[in-house]
């Protein structure tokens, strides 16, 4: 047993594995790129996909949380959760420098409660994950409608879009160290925390789970309202990307966002997986779809390949369990 | 004639081995019994012979010929039939259809012929008519009773008939008068020719209705001898390797008489006006049959299940846990038996799986890794756990060690009161021993246990009194000089009938 | 256990194996609503447009239906759509829109359906991939198929006598009832074949119907085949509607179809439910959007009415599932 006192550092073997696969896949991608287009990998080039890559992971980090927590978590109401809170950024802000810091704060209430909500009707109705958030992604389309009247308004304040699109330090944008603090918090959030262990613990068997005292229903609303505030974020930043908002901004996140938590080595069954592994995974969408674009495949060859490497990618992460042993 | 033959059978799961070296052979129109105890391979066997599970070295041979079946379709197809312990039903299509699910009777037309699959559907349920209340054909299989499913379940393998039977505990949950139908039915079957392997742990069922018993101990088949030559002394030293000494008692009844837990005539499902007074250090045992309450009564305790009725006092304070998380503050931990429902957190490391319940007891927010791998460390060494590392999967580990690990989560909290919910069900004897030195040293140290074993033995050994339960109620306190099996199966025994 | 005493005579009535009757009820009050708020609900030539505009999601969500009695899923169907509605069209185009042209068309574009529920079932049942990721990406690829072979909207029409025939009557009774009459008795006489007893017993319990010997593998993949084959039949139904080819035709019919199920009374975890449920459940989400228009709902509420309405639905939805799914 004295094998056991010594450091609990690392996450299990398996896990560490696909880790170390997930970042060999990054190197090659960019060594390709490079290959294939001269350029591809330049300081400038790398910034800006990283900054792509920064606005799929902290989306990304919330879709992380809800599908560690099992009970077939998933949430499909991410993509409207973007706009929405875009959408509600852009109105408060306006433009304005001296009204970021209300409109941040008015975008993740205004998701964190939206999430809550598909929580409790996860948890207390037991409404399937699935049906729920595709259910509330239905609401909040409307929702969009009804606020902006079909004329989305809003612009982004200009320091937002500097800390989004502009180099701050070493000619590195401020949102690239905002997501590398941002991850650095979850990856300690899931590791060091009670609140992360018990994440794990509902995941990985919610009767078990119970017994030792885990709030289960406490934990995993929180656990979707805090996917919705990520989502909410996510908003904020892609309104400092673009300027401006438009009514389905967010909507191409939502598949890659469950995407890149499962090249990353999460389980959707829950309970097994970390967010080192997510935030590899969104630079790998990225990188991928980036590649695609630069040879200047057209976009249903790029959906096609896209597609092949996901099935891949089930390949050696997806597959389930036999039924005979 | 030999219709059925299994020679030297082998199978590891991961690092355990199920079977090794394994022999059977089934003469036409016997039934043959294989007994031992748990986790001795015979249910492995039977998945092994039906094709569920894959042998890693070994030969089936079926009327002489070698037969590896792939899958439990292609035996059913060759006329092997099997009854498992894990119910094949399924609860959302009816009686009938279950019963007919491989080969419902279909119309010229090919299409499902209703009324004649739920007109063979009364028919086969008549045959226990009178024993399994008012089921019909069309009832959902999720609305029935435990031992209506099982009646239903053993049916279903016959309505394929069969030349070979296996029946992996087909009377667990049945009761006296069902066991007496179904026993009539098996020796229909035998006089019909047919061949039928009988799984059993009811030691009177193997000599009422047995023709041969096979000996399983450890993965091995060590005997196979006619029931007419032999008797249960005999097989119970087979299957133990050893002849049973007495059991003995290793501790004297704690001297302290303050009343750590009070229970006065609490109420719940399946458990009903049960008072009893915990003892401080000592361990008090749940004897009775297997589901008489005695789990329903410790979760109720633990705030699992539903409230209970009626009043508990812990340390002369008002106890009535909301949840686990009230009764894990209150000092109290339950340890299940059943560790892949409640116990473990399969696909974590060691560390995690220690520390779950301590996270509720003491509300910190962060967790420090290190102060707490050391006090976990301490445990498993205590508990002389065998794991890689604290960072190892569970998984990874013996079952002996994973339930160390489980009850490793609870002693890290401290507790003044410890539930043990049959918490050795399924493990070895080295693990056993273990857990008991554990529970002397910590009655030693004041905490009190309430036990309950479906080994009666192991109540035997180390409780200071038992309550035996039966049909929910305790119907004796055995205490001091009355400690005894003899008293234990008495009481057990006497009040059937209720 | 409370026994009738008659059960042997009469198959007993359960609630929990119709469970789309709570649609119907919810159909009927909203029915009753549209009437009142539309005079002319009840004649028979604006009931046939309305099923004539609810057929395409009705076919996809039997489609779905199968795959979700199975406990799987598919988000691959609205790709699929739209691939069977190129492919139909395109062929037809090159081959001259005479009728061998448009029967070649209608093959191709059913083998296309079949091929790839085939393919989905291969990657699910076979190589054992979770379901939701996998259609998603098979649905990736057939969308980027969809693209490849007809990259615009509209720059390819289907031939005269498809949207004739699609708006054609027979016998007095529309084309599209005719369908929909064809493929309730093919739904019908499914429902009493022994595969579908299989699918079932699949969905309600993976483990035990393997145990019981059922060929579950098998099974799994003939419910995405089914559904496939339904995809293409919703997206032949499309093509007669709209009479032309467009890549991004199907995308909305993915969630749709799920709605449509679940709104029916399906469970998602397999096993409980059936077709009939899925149709009320389409048919249902079409009238939903008619009511709030012919309310007079101000135009920028209809989408928060509707998706708030489809959300509760959904919850009733799966409450009424899961007195069988337990």
């Amino acid at each position: 047993m004295s094998a056991a006192r010594e450091r609990t550092r690392s996450g299990p073997r398996w896990y560490r594995h696909s880790l170390v696969l997930t970042l060999a896949i990054i190197v090659v991608l960019f060594a390709a790129g490079e290959t294939l287009s001269p350029g591809f990998a330049a300081p400038g080039q790398v910034i800006y996909l990283l900054v792509t890559a920064s606005l799929l992971g902290f989306v990304a980090a919330g879709q992380n949380l809800v599908i560690l927590g099992g009970r077939e978590g998933i949430d499909l109401s991410v993509g409207g959760m973007i706009s929405l809170g875009a959408l509600i950024a852009g109105n408060v802000m306006d433009a304005s420098n001296a009204a970021i810091l209300p409109a941040l704060l008015a975008t993740l209430a205004g998701t964190f409660a939206l999430g809550a909500v598909n929580g409790l009707g996860v948890t207390f109705l037991r409404i399937p994950p699935l049906v729920m958030t595709l259910g509330m992604y239905g609401v909040i389309q409307g929702l969009l409608i009804v606020i902006t009247r079909g004329v989305p308004s809003g612009r982004a304040a200009p320091m937002l879009s500097a800390f989004v699109n502009e180099p701050l330090v070493l000619g590195i944008p401020g949102i690239l160290f905002a997501w590398a603090a941002f991850a650095a918090f979850v990856i300690w959030m899931l590791r060091s925390t009670a609140f992360g262990l018990r994440i794990y613990a509902i995941g990985a068997n919610e009767n078990a789970a119970a017994l030792s005292g885990v709030a289960i229903r406490r934990t995993r609303v929180l656990l979707f309202a805090l996917s919705g505030m990520c989502a909410g974020l996510t908003g904020f930043l892609v309104l400092g990307f673009s300027g401006n908002v438009f009514i389905g901004v967010g909507d191409q996140y939502m598949l890659p966002s469950i995407i890149a938590v499962v090249i990353g080595g999460t389980s959707l069954a829950g309970g097994i997986g970390g967010h080192h592994g997510t935030v590899a995974g969104a630079i790998v969408l990225v990188l991928l779809q980036s590649i695609l674009t630069t040879l200047n495949i057209d976009p249903s060859g790029r959906a096609m390949i896209f597609g092949g490497t996901l099935l891949l990618l089930m390949f050696f992460y997806g597959r389930q369990q036999r039924l005979r042993v | 004639m030999t219709v059925l033959e299994a020679a030297d059978v082998h199978k590891r799961f991961g690092g355990v081995v199920a079977l090794a070296g394994a022999n059977l052979e089934l003469a036409a129109g016997e039934v043959h019994v294989l007994i031992g105890a748990n986790g001795c391979g015979k249910s492995t066997l039977c998945k092994i012979i039906t094709g569920s599970v894959f042998a890693d070295r070994g030969t089936i041979r079926l009327d002489g010929r070698a037969m590896r079946f792939r899958t439990p379709s292609e035996a059913a197809r060759a006329g092997v039939g099997v009854f498992y312990q894990e119910l094949s039903l399924i609860p959302q299509l009816t009686v009938a259809e279950n019963l007919f699910l491989r080969r419902p009777p279909r119309s010229r037309a090919g299409l499902v012929d209703r009324r004649r699959l739920r007109r063979e559907a009364s028919r086969a349920l008549e045959r226990f008519a009178g024993a399994i209340g008012d089921i019909g054909p069309d009832h959902l299989v999720a609305d029935l009773s435990a031992d209506q499913r099982q009646v239903v379940e053993i049916l279903k393998v016959l309505v394929d008939e069969p030349r070979v039977i296996l029946f992996d505990e087909p009377t667990a949950a049945l009761d006296n008068r069902q066991v007496e139908v179904f026993f009539d039915l098996v020796d229909a079957l035998r006089r019909e020719g047919r061949s039928i392997i009988f799984i059993s742990h009811r030691m009177d069922e193997v000599f009422r209705i047995g023709d041969r018993v096979t000996v399983f101990r450890n993965g091995e088949s060590v005997a196979t001898m006619h029931i007419a030559d032999t008797d249960k002394d005999e097989v119970v030293e087979k299957m133990l390797g050893t002849r049973i000494e007495a059991v003995e008692r290793r501790r004297d009844a704690p001297k302290a008489a303050d009343v750590a837990m009070r229970a006065e005539a609490i109420g719940g499902t399946h458990f009903d006006d049960v008072s009893f007074d915990l003892r401080r250090g000592e361990i008090l045992g749940l004897g009775g049959l297997h589901g008489q309450g005695q789990s329903s009564l410790l979760r109720a305790l633990f705030g699992a299940d539903n409230a209970f009725s009626g009043s508990v006092a812990v340390g002369g304070e008002v106890y009535r846990p909301r949840g686990p998380r009230d009764a894990i503050r209150a000092g109290v931990a339950y340890v299940s038996g059943d560790r892949g429902r409640d116990g473990v957190f399969p696909v974590r490391p060691v560390f995690e799986n220690f520390v779950a319940a301590l996270l509720t007891r003491r509300r910190r927010a962060r967790l420090d890794r290190r102060a707490l791998s050391a006090e976990v460390g301490a445990v498993g060494d205590r508990l002389k756990l065998r794991a890689a590392s604290l960072d190892a999967l569970i998984s990874e580990l013996s079952g002996g060690n994973q339930q160390k690990v489980v009850i490793g989560r609870w002693l890290v909290n401290e507790p003044r009161i410890l539930l043990l919910d049959d918490p050795t069900k399924g493990i070895d004897l080295n693990t056993k021993s273990d857990l008991y030195r554990i529970l002397d040293e910590l009655c030693m140290e004041g905490v009190s246990v309430v036990f309950y074993s479906s080994e009666e033995r192991e109540l035997l050994a180390n409780a200071d009194r038992i309550a035996v339960f039966n049909g929910g109620r305790v119907v004796d306190l055995l205490e001091g000089e009355r400690v005894s099996e003899l008293n234990l199966y008495r009481a057990a025994f006497a009040a059937e009938g209720h | 256990m409370t026994g009738d005493g008659q059960s042997q005579a009469r198959p007993r009535f359960e609630f929990r194996r119709n469970t789309w009757i709570l649609a119907a009820g919810f159909l009927a009050l909203l029915c009753a609503v549209n009437y009142f708020l539309q005079d002319n609900f009840f004649e028979p030539g604006v009931m046939v447009s309305n099923l004539t505009t609810f057929t395409p999601l009705i076919l996809i969500a039997i489609g779905q239906t199968y795959v979700i009695l199975a406990s799987d899923i598919d988000l691959s169907v609205g790709a699929i759509v739209s691939l069977v509605n190129v492919v139909t069209v395109s062929i037809m185009h090159h081959l001259g829109g005479d009728a061998l042209a448009v029967a070649a068309g209608i093959g191709a574009g059913v083998a296309t359906g079949l091929a790839a529920g085939a393919a989905n079932g291969l990657c699910v049942a076979a190589l054992r991939f979770q379901p939701i990721i996998t259609t998603f990406a098979t649905g990736t690829v057939f969308a980027g198929l969809a693209l490849w072979i007809l990259p615009d909207a509209g720059t390819v029409q289907a031939p005269e006598p498809v949207w004739r025939t699609y708006s054609a009557s027979f016998v007095g009774v529309p084309f599209v009832i005719w369908s929909l009459g064809v493929v309730a008795l093919g739904c019908w006489l499914y429902s009493r074949s022994r595969p579908y007893l299989t699918l079932m017993a699949v969905g309600g319990n993976i483990r035990a119907a393997f145990g019981s010997g059922l060929p579950v593998m098998r099974t799994r993949i003939a419910g995405y085949v089914i559904c496939g084959l339904f995809c293409s039949l919703g997206a032949l139904a499309l093509t007669g509607e709209t009479a032309t080819g467009d890549p991004l035709i199907g995308i909305a019919f993915t969630l749709s179809s799920i709605s449509a199920v679940v709104l029916g009374g399906t469970a998602l975890s397999g096993g409980v439910g059936g077709v009939l449920g899925s149709v009320l459940g389409a048919i249902l989400l079409g009238l939903i959007s008619n009511v709030i228009f012919f309310a007079g709902t101000p135009f920028e509420y209809q989408n928060l009415i509707q998706g708030v309405i489809v959300l509760v639905a959904l919850a009733g939805g799966v409450f009424v599932s899961r007195g069988g799914a337990r």
